[in-house]
């Protein structure tokens, strides 16, 4: 939030160069979380439907790293490119999705910063709300679906949540430097 | 009363009020969006087919590059094993090739009877045409839909409702169709059901999905038989869309509710067949005119293409 430009006038060329084309910064959460719903239509050699909501944790992790730069309209988006790629009902992933930014950044601001092992708890709880949710909006949207299949996949949500909290603070060390603050 | 007046807030605080004010209405917008989507979805659930056909041809190119070097570690792979387990193989094929070689000339002749009580009985059956020959790109693994992308669209002839099938069985149908790609339902996916016959028995039944491994059979028809671990289930026809005698599955587990183990699985399935439905479902009727007075004008224009009834006289 408290990112503003430096003053104009006392940046020379080379500068102003670097501070515009520093903009690609912006896109780096929405571009890592979309690259993880990708993965989630990968071709996996098992037969049974386990493979971890990714693309949540990405929502979770960049909503605690950059609040800014996640906000619940674009986890909103990202839910509808999962809905249109997992042929779920359109607006099952994108309003949870959106949910989810939205009580992370509500929940950040209200209790601040944690250890890992205590995000790594909320995270869990998370998956397994938005698990529930899922369940109950396939039947509203009138495709219902059975529940043991999503209580395994909160499972192996939960197990690969430090994977995914490690490749994004690769990126984010990658892209922000140390900071953290763009 | 003493009432001292608020202090003044300063323009910053001023200004991030407003900010979180506005995010608040925004968030609780969007949310509010989704869940009216989720319930338009469930009056009108093929409302985005063409935005979820340009999806699939975004994404299916990605995954047919990405696979490719799996798929020749997988043939490596399959082909060393060819080789360490050629002399077993050869042994058990020859004791069974002489036990096949009867029961074809059985078959033979069976299949020249059943040709001619057909030709005495004038039995039409609709032939089944090939739509393409496809790979299959992807399966997700996801746990709320189980479905496959195909590297084949409208501009090969692939429309929604098609029948997909393997070598070793019945894939799923098709159920979206982008123009160069299209989406597989599997028999895994819960929405999946799949009219078939017991062969044993001859028992018509169907076959459900549960999102897991295996599937289940339900609805049985007629005098409840027994059944048996590995009794096999092919396709009856039933509906139109499958061909009758496609390999559906085995059952694993006889008892309620009876498993079913599918006898093809799409991941080991690098090519499949669509072929156009069995017996298509005919044309929609065109809906009864619209019974009222249309203006001269209207005619003359071609408004109303379908002519109308003529309209009844009025008592």
């Amino acid at each position: 939030m408290a990112w503003s430009a430096p003053p104009w006038r006392l940046m020379n060329a080379a500068e102003r160069r670097r501070y515009w084309w520093g903009h690609w910064r912006l896109a780096v959460p929405f571009a890592t979380t979309l690259l993880l719903v990708l993965v989630m239509t990968a071709p996996l050699l098992v037969p049974a439907p386990v493979f971890p909501q990714v693309a949540l944790l990405g929502i979770f992790v960049w909503a605690t790293f950059q609040p800014g730069l996640m906000p619940p309209w674009l986890a909103f988006m990202l839910g509808m490119v999962a809905d249109l790629l997992f042929a779920q009902p359109l607006g099952v992933n994108a309003t949870l999705f959106a949910a989810t930014a939205g009580f992370v950044r509500l929940f950040e601001a209200r209790y601040g910063h944690h250890a890992h092992g205590f995000d790594w708890g909320l995270a869990a709880a998370v998956i397994i709300a938005f698990e529930a949710a899922t369940w109950g909006l396939m039947a509203i949207a009138g495709k219902p679906v059975p529940l043991l299949p999503l209580g395994w996949q909160a499972l192996t949500s939960m197990v690969a949540y430090p994977l995914v909290v490690a490749l994004c603070a690769r990126v984010q060390r990658l892209a922000f430097g140390p900071g953290g603050t763009p | 009363m003493d009432w001292t007046p608020p202090p003044r807030r300063s323009t910053a605080m001023r200004r991030e009020q407003n900010l979180a004010l506005v995010g608040a209405v925004v968030s609780g917008a969007v949310i509010a969006t989704g869940l009216l989507l989720v319930v338009v979805a469930r009056v009108n659930p093929d409302g985005a087919a063409r935005m979820r056909g340009v999806m699939l041809d975004l994404v299916t190119p990605v995954w047919s590059v990405v696979r490719a070097p799996f798929d020749g570690v997988g043939r490596a792979a399959d082909w060393v094993g060819d080789y360490l387990g050629a002399v077993d193989r050869n042994r058990r094929l020859t004791a069974e090739l002489a036990a096949a070689r009867a029961e074809l000339q059985r078959a033979a002749a069976d299949r020249r009877s059943l040709a001619t009580l057909k030709r005495l009985d004038k039995v039409a059956d609709p032939a089944r045409t090939l739509v393409g020959t496809v790979r299959i790109v992807s399966a997700t693994s996801g746990s709320v839909v189980r479905s496959a992308m195909v590297a084949a669209g409208r501009r090969d002839g692939v429309i929604p409702g098609l029948p997909v099938i393997g070598a070793d069985g019945l894939i799923g149908r098709t159920i979206e169709a982008g123009s160069i790609s299209a989406r597989v339902l599997l028999l895994t996916d819960p929405a999946s059901r799949i009219p078939v016959i017991i062969v044993r028995t001859g028992q018509a039944a169907l076959v459900v999905g549960t999102n897991r491994p295996a599937l289940e059979l339900r609805d049985k028809v007629g005098a409840d038989l027994p059944l048996r671990a590995g009794d096999r289930l092919v396709t009856s026809g039933d509906g139109g869309v499958f061909p009758p005698g496609v390999p559906v599955g085995t059952i694993i587990g006889p008892q309620e509710p009876v498993q079913v183990r599918p006898a093809a699985h799409p991941v080991g399935a690098a090519y499949v067949r669509i072929e156009a439905a069995y017996m298509a479902m005919p044309r929609e009727a065109p809906l009864p005119g619209f019974d009222a007075p249309v203006p001269v004008e209207a005619r003359r224009s071609g408004g109303s293409s379908a002519a109308p009834a003529p309209a009844a006289p009025l008592p």
